[in-house]
């Protein structure tokens, strides 16, 4: 139950407490950098803030290029953080609700990744920004506005509150209700007088369980192997449809405290897939970042009074003792439970949060928080299953309901095409009033802003949009890598190809296909073989019916008239130390000698790496088995990869050779498909 | 130019007109439009538009309205229907025969059994200028649009019309995104190119058989059997439920719709009827304004699938033979150099369909061979000696059909500036091989001889790329182009 797929469009949990601080030395090259935005040079702040403002406004999907492309400007164009953070505000206020998600992703980004001097622009504006925004969004936008929010009680630099704890306070507060209950939680900072405490509303715990969760399914998703990620993953899903079920304040409250004490000593989640957010550091010597101003963080400023006013300038959090003295449950907080399997390091103020990699987390924390949960009596255990509260059922419904809506979808789609009634007759389709509209538009409601292809509002249209934003971004990073380089019209792929065309993929460019590692290699093999296969030894005269088998398998080797090269050949044979071998087993032999393997793959891995630009341009054939051929032997060149009018015509070129045999060359021909982008 | 149509819900327009401007309009048969000053001074060929006056035009009536001054005119359109909806209505009904072969892919339970559950495919015959390509083009796009996945395979049998490469091919693909309409060079999108495109319709991987002439009388036997080869590639292609749910949509040529002006012999017209028929498996033929194709289609295949008359747009434009060699040559520049189009000044973010301009420019590779390394062929009687040449007692032994070597060391071999389509390898088998193979063999590219060197026996052509020739054999047309 992913809620936000790890996908192309800006999501919230790519890279939150990955500020650059906590990235390895900045000698690294970054994994994947910023496309460099069109050069933008503005003379005066009026200018800078016209077009930034018009940027904005085709800031209308989740897209990540645009938003990245936006911080980008934001972040080289700092001087004028003022202008761009009353622009985003200002934007933010007068887009239609459906708008407004991307734009505080656009917010979100920028401040967690520039940081200085924005965060200290936004916080003025971003408790009644957020709030108001919240009140006029649709459900779904609100728990992905809960998840972002959830992200910024670390999202700045120091792995503390992104705009300081007064509003964060402020708006969880405001959003979830309830006193201190919300962030008072962290006991490191506020000594809980437990009876006090404000009710935990059921929609807190869900949204902090669903972010918990959505980091848990994307370490499973980077590391599908890492089982115990995958424990916990289903863990989680139970307490949630447990607490979805209704469980007591109390219940509610023991899992929120657990889960927060979880959630902090929890890696943060592996930034693996390449468009991660990460900006080189503008200064990498400079070991932190200057703390914002105070007076920023000051809570009096914001009318929230938390009782440290000094906080932002302490180390963010304590060290886990005094989290488990000040731990007011009766239960074994799960951050002690941790300690048995690995203690947390003391935590170094320059990098607050520890970067825990997925293997060294403990084992079992999650199920120890479950079952201490079932200890406590708060959740009842039937095989490590919830059964209480209809649970089991709850689970299920959940689970149907993530693969239903495709076909939902899909059945919505042909019961309304099928319910019109439409007769496939020279009266009916001039009479009828045509019901295209709804299904071509109303139903499609978002639309790609580069092509105009539109995609259904729900989670598979999302999806798909999402697809096929990415395959747009790595087209656009393409052609930016091509510029200078001539184009051409591709030669057109021949009829098995195209009879065996499979669209992978619909609505991203087929000719962005792929062929699989397995398959090119396949390919390569099959290559290979055909190569040595074709090779041939010429029979000295006289030899022609003297008996000869391979000394590898034993079988004789017949010898064989060649038209073309007028001559007795012994086929698929090499001579070697005065020995003839077959080609193919004397190959597999020296495969297994394994610096001729290396040689054999590097050498694989270069003509499969290739760019198709120069391949097609490559006039000499890899030759397979040229190292162990002697002078006698020709290997003939597959039609394919030959140059007809590069050299001199060669007869073992001709199509009858045996090279042809094997059907061609796959690989040649699949270069064409992919040539085709 | 006003030949669209107007909203019902908003038939009024206004427009502002600079100093010095002119509002053309086109009227179609029935319809009317008013035109009013609002502010300004204005005049129809020098004479003057009384402010606030309605001035009415009807019967085809082309006009502009120009202004010395500037001023504001108001105009009211209004169409007789346009065929849009009919359009619409079609491609519902060829939506639900799609969803319903889906169902029936996936052993759904059959709801309704009005429908059939075979996908659709639709073949269009119509008249020239009728907006065939066009109405294939509306279905196809819709088809795509629908986000359930379908990917139509689109034929075009007009070797007139050029399609995805060069006129005189019959070509189809599979489209799975909308196809953008930038210039007639490349009506259906364009085929793949070495540069990154934003859209899929930039990048289709069509097959290509080579006809190589414009018009289908020329020679029909041949067209015959290229719509056979091509439709039986169609059906063996393998694909996904979706893909083989969305079914056919074939754009015949004008030449299969009427005789007049075609000169196909009518029997000549319903074997090749037939053969896409066959080939394609037909089931719903669509007829774009046509009385008596529709009436003549009815009595043959009315018993066995829909034939339906669709209304024809009144925005169709007649295309004169000269527009038509000029797209001709439209087509192949594009083909070797790609689409490029100045926007007008001061558009700066402008895009074809979508795509960045430049990625769009292409450059093709002057070679030069030897004539031994390119065999090249003429297919039948085009090449044929008279009758009277021939020894006496011999007799013609060539048919239409008969591939006849081309020796471009010969005078009078036509070739420079001669289109030639370069054939795929034949089967490397040669058990297989038979005489009018080249006739069943795909194109692989195009390529355009430039020059003849007789001493040297060498020759230079203009390839689409700078790679080796993906072939050995080329048919050459009657198809030339050089650089203007």
């Amino acid at each position: 139950m992913s809620l936000y797929p790890p996908s192309t469009s800006y999501g919230q949990m790519s890279y939150p407490q990955q500020g650059y601080m906590h990235r390895a030395p900045p000698t690294m090259a970054p994994p994947y950098q910023y496309q460099p935005p069109p050069p933008v040079y503005h003379m005066d702040p009026n200018s800078f803030r016209e077009d930034y403002l018009h940027r904005l406004s085709m800031l209308n999907v989740n897209s990540r290029p645009l938003i990245q492309s936006l911080s980008m400007i934001a972040q080289e164009q700092s001087r004028w953080a003022e202008i761009v953070a009353q622009c985003i505000e200002t934007h933010i206020r007068r887009a239609s609700p459906w708008m407004k998600l991307p734009a505080f992703y656009l917010l979100d980004a920028i401040s967690k990744n520039v940081y200085e001097p924005y965060a200290r622009h936004f916080t003025p504006f971003v408790i009644p920004l957020f709030l108001e925004t919240y009140e006029q969004v649709d459900q779904s936008t609100r728990s992905k506005m809960e998840e972002m929010l959830l992200t910024w009680r670390s999202g700045a630099p120091n792995g503390k509150e992104l705009f300081g704890v007064g509003p964060q306070v402020s708006i969880e507060r405001a959003i979830w209700g309830g006193g201190d209950s919300g962030y008072g939680a962290d006991s490191s900072r506020a000594p809980r007088n437990g009876g006090t405490a404000a009710p935990v509303s059921k929609a807190q715990v869900l949204s902090e369980l669903d972010f918990t969760l959505s980091q848990r399914e994307r370490s499973v998703h980077q590391n599908p192997y890492d089982t115990t990620a995958q424990n916990h993953v289903n863990v989680l899903r139970q307490l949630r449809s447990l607490v979805e079920a209704g469980v007591s304040q109390d219940e509610l409250r023991e899992v929120l405290n657990q889960l927060r004490a979880l959630t902090r000593t929890m890696p943060p989640p592996a930034v693996a897939q390449p468009p991660s957010y990460q900006t080189p550091p503008p200064q990498p010597s400079v070991p932190q970042y200057p703390p914002a101003p105070a007076v920023l963080l000051q809570p009096t400023a914001y009318g929230v009074a938390p009782s440290q006013p000094s906080y932002p300038q302490q180390p963010s959090y304590s060290t886990p003792s005094t989290e488990t003295k000040s731990w007011p449950s009766s239960l074994p907080p799960a951050s002690a439970l941790l300690q048995s399997n690995s203690a947390p390091a003391p935590v170094p103020a320059a990098a607050p949060v520890p970067v825990v990699g997925p293997s060294s987390l403990p084992l079992n924390n999650i199920e120890n928080l479950f079952s201490a949960l079932v200890k406590a009596g708060v959740v009842s255990s039937n095989n490590g299953r919830p059964v209480g509260a209809g649970a089991t059922a709850k689970a299920e419904d959940v689970k149907s309901g993530e693969v239903d809506p495709a076909r939902q979808a899909s059945r919505d789609y042909r019961q309304a095409v099928l319910s019109q009634k439409i007769k496939l007759t020279n009266a009916d389709i001039t009479k009828q009033r045509p019901q295209v509209v709804p299904f071509l538009y109303d139903r499609l409601s978002s639309q790609c802003k580069q092509c105009g292809l539109r995609f259904s509002d729900n989670s598979i249209g999302k999806k798909k949009l999402e697809e096929h934003l990415d395959m747009h971004f790595r087209q656009n990073r393409k052609a930016s890598q091509n510029v200078g380089r001539g184009h051409s019209r591709s030669w057109f792929i021949g009829v098995e190809d195209w009879i065996h065309e499979i669209s992978d993929s619909k609505g991203k460019g087929r000719a962005d296909r792929r062929l699989t590692a397995k398959e090119t290699a396949a390919a390569a093999a099959k290559e290979e073989e055909a190569v040595l296969r074709a090779s041939h030894v010429v029979v000295p005269p006289g030899d022609e019916a003297k008996p000869i088998s391979c000394p590898i398998c034993k079988e004789t080797l017949p010898s064989e008239f060649l038209e073309d090269e007028e001559e007795w050949v012994w086929k698929n044979a090499v001579k070697k130390d005065d020995r003839i071998y077959h080609a193919t087993c004397l190959a597999e032999a020296v495969k297994s000698n394994r610096v001729a393997a290396l040689l054999l793959s590097e050498k694989a891995s270069r003509s499969r790496s290739v760019t198709p630009d120069r391949l097609a341009l490559r006039t000499t054939p890899p030759r397979g088995g040229k190292a162990d051929a002697s002078g006698s032997v020709r290997i003939p060149v597959s039609p394919s990869t030959q140059s007809r009018f590069a050299g001199t015509k060669r007869k073992a070129d001709d199509p009858d050779s045996p090279t042809n045999e094997s059907g061609g060359t796959p690989p040649m021909k699949k270069m064409t498909i992919s040539t085709a982008a | 130019m006003e030949t669209g149509q107007s909203a019902p819900t908003a038939p009024t327009k206004e427009w502002v007109l600079e100093p010095e401007t002119e509002y053309r309009f086109e009227l179609d048969p029935g319809t009317s439009l008013a035109a009013k000053l609002i502010r300004g001074q204005a005049e129809i060929f020098g004479a003057e538009l009384v402010e606030g006056k309605s001035y009415v035009f009807g019967y085809e009536c082309k006009a502009a309205i120009y202004t010395w001054q500037g001023c504001t005119i108001e105009i009211k359109y209004v169409s007789e229907d346009t065929p849009m909806a009919a359009y619409a209505n079609v491609h519902t009904a060829l939506e639900q025969r799609r969803v319903r072969a889906l169902q029936a892919i996936h052993g759904s339970p059959i709801s309704d059994d009005s429908v059939p559950t075979e996908p659709p495919r639709v073949l269009v015959l119509g008249p020239a200028n009728s907006g065939k390509t066009t109405v294939c083009k509306i279905l196809t796009n819709y088809a795509v649009r629908t986000g359930q996945g379908w990917s139509p395979i689109l034929v075009n049998l007009d070797p007139n019309e050029g399609a995805w490469a060069v006129p005189g091919a019959i070509s189809a693909a599979s489209v799975n995104t909308p196809i953008a309409t930038s210039s007639p060079a490349n009506t259906l999108g364009a085929a793949a190119t070495s540069a990154p495109v934003t859209l899929s319709s930039n990048a289709l991987l069509p097959l290509f058989y080579w006809y190589g002439h414009k018009e289908v009388k020329r020679n029909a036997l041949l067209m015959d059997r290229l719509i056979r080869n091509l439709g039986q590639n169609v059906q063996d292609r393998d694909e996904d439920p979706e893909a083989v749910s969305s079914g056919v949509i074939v754009d015949a040529p004008a030449a299969f719709g009427s005789s007049t002006g075609s000169g196909l012999k009518d029997d000549q017209r319903q074997v090749l009827i037939k053969a896409c028929v066959d080939a394609f498996n037909i089931n719903i033929i669509l007829i774009v304004g046509h009385e008596k194709l529709t009436v003549e289609m009815q009595r043959i295949y009315g018993g066995r699938m829909d034939v339906v008359k669709i209304p024809k747009s009144g925005g169709v434009v007649e295309l004169d033979h000269s527009y038509r060699d000029r797209v001709h040559s439209y087509q192949l520049h594009t083909y070797m150099y790609g689409l490029r189009i100045e926007p007008p000044p001061g558009v700066t973010d402008a895009t074809l369909g979508g795509e960045p301009i430049t990625d769009l420019a292409l450059a093709p590779a002057s070679l030069q061979l030897s004539f031994d390394d390119l065999s090249i062929f003429r297919i039948g009687e085009e090449s044929m000696a008279p009758q009277s040449a021939l020894p006496i007692g011999a007799t013609r032994s060539l048919s239409e059909m008969q591939p006849v070597p081309v020796d471009a060391s010969k005078a009078g071999s036509r070739l420079v500036n001669a289109v030639l389509a370069l054939l795929a390898p034949p089967n490397p088998d040669e058990s297989e091989r038979y005489d009018e193979e080249i006739l069943d063999l795909t194109v692989v590219g195009f390529v355009i001889i430039t020059a003849l060197d007789m001493p040297n026996r060498k020759m230079t052509i203009l390839s689409p790329n700078q790679g080796s020739l993906a072939g050995r054999t080329a048919i050459v047309g009657s198809f030339e182009w050089s650089e203007a």
